[in-house]
């Protein structure tokens, strides 16, 4: 699993299970 | 990079005394109607300051909404109505109604208007921050953030309390379905267009931003056809707005759909998504035009001369250029006559409202002092009353420029 950025509060996962960030958006960039 | 965001007139109320003639019996009672006085001039004091932020305007309208809890909810362990709920009147204007002032004598009618107010404001608050030219991730977080706390109060203000009202809202007017509707779904979409621009800054994938720029625009569309049964004269300039981003939007979708057919090699039909982003480019262009000249509050602004819109046009250019190439070189493929079909489902970044409930009744109510309020003490004779009828001043607001009735404006 990637290693997660951010602070721990601010790790949220969207309803397919991948973490997103404070926008909704993935945490780490598919590019 | 800056966003532009259309925004109403902030609503205009008169001036509250909170003086019942003897009616507050009690030090306690005097006490609390001297702080709802203080606390409501306080709270609209706030919505023309600049300086104020949310944290500030949270505080002011939990010390307001706190002690107006005890005109509203239950407090001698009965069912029945307050009895301090229909002593009061308020008036306020509406957001698309200019100076035309409604008044109910009904305190849930003055929870839901201040509510309502300060939706509109943290709706500017946002739109203040996010016209920045050079914005920061924090201040877009902040942006985002308002927009759904916005969103919140006025769903929650919706579903819970505007059915309690005793009067019928008028049509056109801001507590009315039609109205606060849109305004839940402004306030999405334009919460979305930050994560876009975010999304593009960090380099999302293409498909990420396609689906999402596509809901966005859906969204811009629904709050259109909301509008569409209420009066031109108030509703065509906002309504003008939505559409402009509705098609800015789908321009951004055919644009980073077409980004995702090239990578999977399909030229051809790469080219006629770009194509099709630019005649929805070139409409948002022309709706920006007639924006500006349709009459109605608003702001003065030029929205295609502005970064945001431009950079969209060189970007949907660059793109079919390079696809046209590709098509010229590696694939020679047969451009299809239709559009393709845009049916993206955003799995990332959709706006959620975020909740929002009323502060918890002050402590300074309590049913000891609720008895002290004795309705029997009030004037006996109603010519006694003096009937000042409170004027409603229109909100002078710091970023607004007024519209001239000819529609030019100096800007």
């Amino acid at each position: 699993p990637a290693i997660p950025e951010g602070m721990p509060s601010s790790t949220k996962t969207n309803k397919d299970g991948v973490l997103v960030d404070e926008f909704g958006l993935p945490q780490i960039p598919a590019t | 990079m800056a966003h532009w965001f259309h925004r109403n007139p902030l609503k205009a109320t008169a001036p509250v005394s909170f003086n019942f003639y003897g009616v507050a019996s009690s030090p306690a009672a005097n006490k609390i109607c001297n702080d709802l006085r203080a606390t409501r001039a306080r709270l609209l004091e706030m919505f023309t300051d600049l300086t104020c932020n949310p944290e500030m305007m949270k505080n002011a309208t939990d010390a307001y909404f706190a002690l107006l809890q005890g005109f509203i909810v239950s407090l001698d362990g009965t069912t029945q109505e307050n009895k301090m709920r229909f002593i009061q009147n308020f008036k306020w204007t509406d957001t698309l109604q200019g100076n035309a002032a409604s008044a109910q004598q009904d305190a849930v009618f003055e929870l839901v208007s201040m509510a309502f107010n300060v939706a509109v404001w943290y709706t500017k608050f946002a739109s203040r921050l996010a016209g920045k030219e050079n914005i920061t991730e924090a201040e877009a977080k902040e942006v985002h953030k308002s927009l759904k706390i916005a969103a919140g109060i006025f769903k929650h203000l919706k579903e819970a309390h505007i059915p309690r009202l005793i009067t019928a809202v008028e049509k056109g007017r801001d507590l009315e379905a039609r109205v606060i509707d849109t305004y839940i779904v402004q306030c999405q979409a334009e919460a979305q267009e930050v994560t876009i621009a975010r999304a593009i800054e960090l380099k999302h994938n293409a498909t990420i931003v396609a689906a999402l720029a596509f809901e966005t625009a859906n969204f811009y569309q629904k709050a259109d056809h909301t509008l569409n049964t209420l009066e031109p004269d108030y509703s065509s300039k906002w309504r003008k707005y939505l559409q402009l981003k509705q098609h800015f939007y789908m321009a951004y979708a055919y644009c980073y759909h077409g980004q995702t057919l090239l990578s999977s090699d399909k030229c051809g039909e790469a080219i006629r998504s770009l194509q099709e982003a630019e005649k929805c480019y070139s409409k948002a262009e022309a709706l920006c035009k007639e924006y500006r000249q349709t009459k109605g509050p608003g702001s003065t602004a030029k929205p295609s001369e502005q970064l945001f819109f431009l950079k969209l046009g060189g970007l949907i250019k660059n793109t079919l250029e390079k696809c046209q190439r590709e098509n010229g070189f590696i694939y020679f493929h047969k451009i299809p006559a239709d559009a393709p079909q845009l049916e993206l489902k955003a799995s990332y970044g959709l706006a959620e409202p975020v909740s929002f409930e009323f502060p918890a009744l002050s402590e300074q109510w309590s049913p000891g002092v609720y008895a002290t309020f004795d309705l029997t003490k009030g004037a006996k004779d109603d010519k006694a009353k003096p009937k000042q009828e409170e004027e409603v001043k229109p909100v002078k607001e710091p970023d607004l420029k007024p519209q001239k009735d000819t529609g030019c404006v100096v800007s």
